[in-house]
């Protein structure tokens, strides 16, 4: 069974690593992912570590390069991603590259800088022009709508303010000119009319293209205003009111010609900007295209630092400072692999006193590891979802990989749909080096992670579609029919016999509407068809009836050996952990339970199919008022499926009752019974164990699984094992919890295997509306416009059936079978605990946990 | 709230509320200021605090690290956080965040106008303003020489509208009449107010009916507490008044004589502290994010005190934090 039947056995082990070889060592382990660290310096807080500068470096040279990723993808340039996973700097390197990154930082921000400012001058300019454009109009139109402006006489039809005319008034107009942005401009004219007075006139106007904002970098839409104002007091005031609301204020030209001459110094200066903004922005992408070489492997180096110093930290010091001492989880199988990663690195940085390892014994309970393989790492990941088995339990995973497709297929039934599964699969699998689909998005990752499931899902379905004979709802006549509708006109028989049988005859047939063949007549029925259901069901009306019955009575079969299979499977679990008492205590009663009561039924069941022939059907009892009787003991009697049945189902009712009692006090009372000292039988016992356990390879390979039966031995005083105290209440609660789950359980688990049924009418029935509705409309049409017509049909009949059928139908069958396992491995788990963890795994993603 | 208000409060607000308490729960627990307090520098600071909820806030500051940085940065979380409240809430609760933020503006307000009459540039002291009280007109504040300019200018679009509107007076701004001002808008809090400004006002020039006519006009201690305390000279005679009332008593009692002993102020923000917490305890009401966001606060001051003593070397009162319970 291998490594997949149950999780790896672990060990604990200490490695001494010497203070300047130990970063080298980490590294490689790391590379290799062998073993889990554990914290030796859980109660020292993260910067009173050993190795907190070298993370803090690590950290700083994360965000340098945080910088440059970030600016490199601003800029457009694409991130090569290698393949490969480059180990850990060498020491030596680590400040060299520290220094590299260092410098191209301080390039790139000076680089940076410089382009932002020229950038923002430039924008600014272009403001600026704009502005100058836009307020053109608006003095204009200030002189040819308000002629009658009553401060200033002198304006009348002149085509332009005239400064100096303002000047012989005394007064002093002034002008501010500028930008807001969009948003602002309400609060900023309200605002500026409460403070002035109405001293003010602010004419503005929407710029017809967005600009980007200097500041923020945003492109928004803005207003160019311009407010004009008279005496000095105001315009103090109104340009604090414009700081405020942060507008971009640009002077303004007061002649014609200012305003030309202005227009075309911004016009040179805005085309030299442009030339040496280009310039520098070539010069910034050279700068980040040599960068973007190294950047991506310059992270993943610099993580695995970071992770071989967080590891570092969990490490102790010995007493003489000189070497670091971690403690590691590490599977067997491993250890060699281990031990030469620590002499690799131990040559790699030259030492003179190699680094080694010592297993350590431990009752602590190791962290689980199954391995996986690409085929069974989906089928882990469907049990792992219900819980991770604590250490050394039986791993349901390895019979999920055919229990998980079966129950599936039982759903899903119809080898049509199952083969384009499994063709779809297939071509997932064949292909699945691609890089293309290894690196596709989230659904179509799905189904690429899962493609081994739905590879096997898919053979499954064609094993069962075969059984149901359903291809896209149509059956197929493989072998022939096992029925014979001639027979039925019974010209073969003998006439003594004809008189007995009711027989066809040209009236019959005309006038029924429904005729219904009769097993018994010889020569209708000539034997069951060889591979599952006949296909002459197909035609029939009542062919539901017939399939319902088989299929509900099939799914209380399979499901009762489900579940039956995992409570063995916790057997399996109880006898490894040399828990015998659980096996008489809890898991036969829990056996006796279910079978008793739902055995029966099964045996029924098949005892009813094989007993009762074309002949006797009629006379048949029905198995349902039979198990209903089981219970009830009716007073008046019926004929049962065979003599003595009263007894024996009152013998299995009463050990039904007397199991439920040992269920829900068994194990309790004889932990109890344990717990107070034991007769004679346990002394010797206990004295056996003893001799055993003297061995300390033996208490680290046992771990703590038996902590519950160490604990009983504390008087013994054989074992330091720190566990809680005897609480029999706590205990006797557990086990009243879990008993009434169990039992009520059966019962409704039992009803829920019935969804394999359900499912699998509705799959069925939803294939045959679908060929009814579309298929059938096709080909009724006549022969010219047939084909025509078929094309489409036959493709909407394809997507329909791909999207509905495969699709739709298959995730929810999935779903339920995901339910029907959760039973299962709730039968047959423990407890869940911690799951190994690789500590450093090459791969970036998943480093440090 | 409306009959049976509580049965569709998670309608509106369940989110925010879980949210909150979520918040809450990340607050930084003794043991986080047991390890605070060891730390030796700044970066060691940080370095935990990015083990806490913190997480790596300060990742962007280049070196070296001061404690106005931190604050800064803290601020900005909080104010992120309470942004993010904000912009998730419905009414009724979203009016109550805007008034959450109105003690803010009135601080910055009051901020800006002293900015003001000591020539200071405005720029200057927007980074000392606190990010949660922002708002637009603000920077306008130095434009009003009157307090009714500054109320009809500057004020009147903001939420601080109705509370300036009553105590506008055609004063002069100067620096006592600011602080003036902002004791006559202080309404809430009122007895730790009435306390504190009795306190402040010994030994200074203000006369007791004006020390009166600060007090607001609410609170346990109204009226007869309040006229009590006006009439007080020392720190005895107030304590005295104080004796009155149960709640304050122990309070009082707690205060150190000068030396070494806890300020009356510490020991209101501890009974602060200890009601934000009870605050907790009951669910479907607004009085969590209020208290949440108090917490938070004294959480920053509480950081900033440490990283101050930590900067200056100062560590005979580092202790003087006060625990979040």
């Amino acid at each position: 069974m291998g490594s997949l039947f149950r999780s790896e056995t672990m060990c604990l082990a200490q490695l001494f690593l010497q203070s300047g070889t130990a970063y080298e060592c980490l590294s490689a382990l790391g590379e290799k992912g062998l073993v889990q660290f554990r914290d030796l310096n859980q109660n020292v807080s993260s910067f009173q570590r050993k190795f907190v500068g070298e993370v803090k470096r690590c950290e700083e040279l994360e965000r340098i390069l945080a910088y440059l990723v970030q600016e490199i993808t601003r800029a457009d340039i694409p991130l090569p991603e290698g393949d490969a996973s480059p180990p850990a700097p060498p020491l030596k390197q680590v400040l060299e590259m520290q220094e590299q990154l260092q410098k191209l930082e301080v390039e790139l921000r000076e680089v940076t800088k410089n382009k932002e400012k020229l950038r923002k001058n430039l924008l600014e300019l272009i403001e600026y022009t704009h502005m100058l454009r836009v307020t053109r109009t608006f003095v204009k139109r200030n002189v040819e709508f308000e002629p009658t402006y009553e401060e200033f006489p002198a304006l009348e039809n002149d085509s332009l303010l005239d400064y100096s005319s303002m000047q012989r008034l005394g007064a002093k107009l002034g002008f501010v000119s500028g930008l807001i942005s969009q948003g602002k401009v309400e609060a900023f004219e309200k605002m500026l009319w409460r403070v002035c007075k109405g001293y003010t006139i602010l004419t503005y106007a929407e710029l017809d293209e967005p600009l980007e904002d200097p500041e923020t970098g945003e492109v928004i839409k803005w207003y160019v205003f311009l407010i004009s104002f008279w005496g000095e007091q105001i315009g103090y005031k109104v340009k604090k009111i414009c700081d405020c609301y942060h507008c971009h204020i640009y002077p303004y030209p007061n002649t014609a010609e200012e305003r030309r001459e202005i227009q075309e110094g911004l016009n040179t200066r805005i085309q030299d900007l442009y030339t040496v903004l280009h310039k520098t922005e070539d010069y910034l992408r050279q700068v980040l295209c040599k960068a973007a070489e190294s950047v991506y492997s310059r992270v993943i180096q610099v993580k695995k630092m970071k992770a071989i110093y967080h590891m570092l930290n969990m490490c102790s010091f010995d007493v003489t400072n000189k070497c670091l001492i971690a403690e590691v989880w590490c599977p067997e199988a491993d250890l060699h692999a281990l031990r030469c990663a620590l002499e690799e690195g131990s040559r790699e940085s030259g030492a003179t006193i190699p680094s080694f390892m010592n297993i350590i014994p431990t009752k602590e309970t190791p962290p689980t590891l199954i391995r996986t393989n690409k085929f069974t790492e989906g089928f882990q990941n469907i049990v792992d979802a219900y819980g991770v088995g604590s250490y050394r339990e039986v791993n349901p995973a390895l019979f999920t990989i055919v229990t998980f497709p079966f129950l599936f297929a039982v759903m899903f039934g119809d080898f049509g749909h199952g083969f384009v599964m499994f063709l779809f699969a297939l071509l997932l699998v064949l292909n699945e080096n691609h890089p293309r689909l290894s690196q596709s998005q989230e659904i179509m990752r799905m189904f690429f992670n899962g493609r081994y499931i739905l590879l096997l899902m898919g053979l499954f379905s064609v094993y069962t579609g075969l059984i149901y004979n359903d291809c896209f709802s149509k059956s197929v006549n493989l072998f022939g029919s096992g029925w014979n509708v001639s027979a039925m006109y019974g010209a073969a028989h003998a006439p003594s016999e004809r008189k007995k049988m009711v027989l066809w005859n040209d009236s019959v047939v005309r006038h029924n509407r429904v005729l219904q063949l009769d097993p018994s007549i010889p020569g209708v029925f000539r034997g069951p068809y060889p591979l599952g259901i006949d296909p002459i069901w197909n035609l029939a009306t009542n062919r539901l009836t017939f399939l319902n019955s088989f299929k509900m009575k099939m799914s209380v079969i399979l499901g009762i050996i489900h579940m039956t299979f995992g409570v063995i499977l916790g057997i399996f679990n109880h006898l490894h952990f040399r828990k015998k008492f659980n096996i008489y205590l809890v898991s036969i009663p829990e056996l006796l339970f279910m079978l008793c009561i739902f055995g029966h039924l099964i045996f029924m069941i098949v005892y009813k199919w094989l007993l009762y022939s074309a002949e006797t059907s009629r006379v048949a009892p029905s198995i349902l008022i039979e198990f209903i009787n089981m219970f009830l003991f009716p007073t008046s009697e019926t004929n049962g499926l065979y003599p003595g049945q009263e007894h024996v189902q009152r013998l299995l009712l009463v050990v039904t009752a007397l199991s439920v009692p040992v269920l829900f006090l068994g194990k309790p009372l004889f932990l109890l019974w344990l717990h107070n000292g034991r007769s004679c039988f346990g002394v010797s016992r206990s004295g056996y164990t003893l001799v055993r356990k003297d061995s300390e390879e033996e208490v680290s390979l046992l771990g703590s699984q038996d902590i519950e039966e160490g604990n009983h031995q504390m008087e013994d005083g054989c074992r330091e094992v720190t566990c809680e105290e005897f609480n029999f209440g706590e205990i006797l609660m557990t086990q009243v919890i879990h008993s009434i789950e169990y039992c009520l359980g059966c019962i409704s688990n039992t009803a829920s295997y019935l969804r394999l049924w359900a499912l699998s009418l509705a799959h069925a029935q939803l294939s045959d509306v679908l060929w009814a509705m579309l298929m059938r409309v096709g080909l009724r049409v006549d022969t010219t416009y047939g084909v025509l017509l078929l094309l489409p049909v036959i493709a909407l009949f394809a997507v329909l059936t791909i999207f509905i059928l495969l699709i739709m139908e298959g995730l929810s069958a999935f779903l339920h079978a995901i339910r029907l396992h959760w039973i299962d491995i709730k039968n047959s788990c423990g407890g869940t605990q911690g799951m190994f963890r690789r500590p450093k795994v090459p791969n970036d993603k998943n480093k440090s946990n | 709230m409306l009959e049976g208000a509580e049965l569709y409060f998670n309608v509106d607000h369940g989110y925010l509320e879980g949210l909150v308490r979520g918040c809450k729960a990340g607050l930084l627990t003794e043991r986080d200021y047991v390890n605070l307090v060891q730390c030796e520098t700044l970066e060691d600071l940080k370095i935990h605090l990015q083990t806490t909820d913190y997480g790596n806030f300060l990742a962007n500051q280049t070196n070296p690290l001061t404690v106005s940085k931190i604050d800064t940065e803290m601020r900005k979380k909080l104010c992120s956080e309470f942004e993010y409240f904000r912009n998730h809430s419905l009414e009724p609760l979203s009016t109550f965040f805007t008034y959450m933020t109105c003690s803010y503006m009135i601080d910055n307000v009051i901020l800006l106008m002293n900015g003001a009459l000591q020539k200071k540039s405005v720029k200057e002291i927007l980074v000392k303003c606190h990010p949660l009280g922002r708002f637009t007109e603000m920077e306008a504040v130095n434009i009003a020489e009157t307090p009714s300019d500054l109320f009809n200018a500057v004020l009147i679009e903001t939420p601080l509208a109705p509370f300036f509107q009553d105590c506008m007076s055609e004063n002069i701004l100067d620096e006592l009449n600011i602080e003036l001002l902002r004791n006559k808008l202080y309404k809430f809090e009122a007895d730790r107010r009435a306390f504190i400004i009795t306190l402040n006002s010994f030994g200074t020039e203000l006369s007791k009916e004006e020390r009166e006519t600060l007090f607001p006009t609410c609170g346990k201690l109204h009226p007869e507490g309040l006229r009590l305390l006006a009439q007080a000279e020392d720190f005895e005679q107030m304590k005295r008044v104080a004796e009155h009332y149960g709640v304050y008593k122990p309070l009082f009692e707690a205060v150190g004589d000068g030396s070494g002993g806890k300020t009356l102020e510490d020991v209101f923000y501890e009974h602060e502290v200890q009601m934000n917490v009870l605050a907790f305890n009951r669910q479907f009401h607004y009085g969590v994010f209020y208290a949440y966001t108090k917490l938070k606060e004294q959480e920053m001051r509480n950081i900033v005190w440490i990283a101050e003593c930590i900067s200056q070397r100062h560590r005979t009162k580092i202790n003087n934090y006060i625990p979040i319970l």
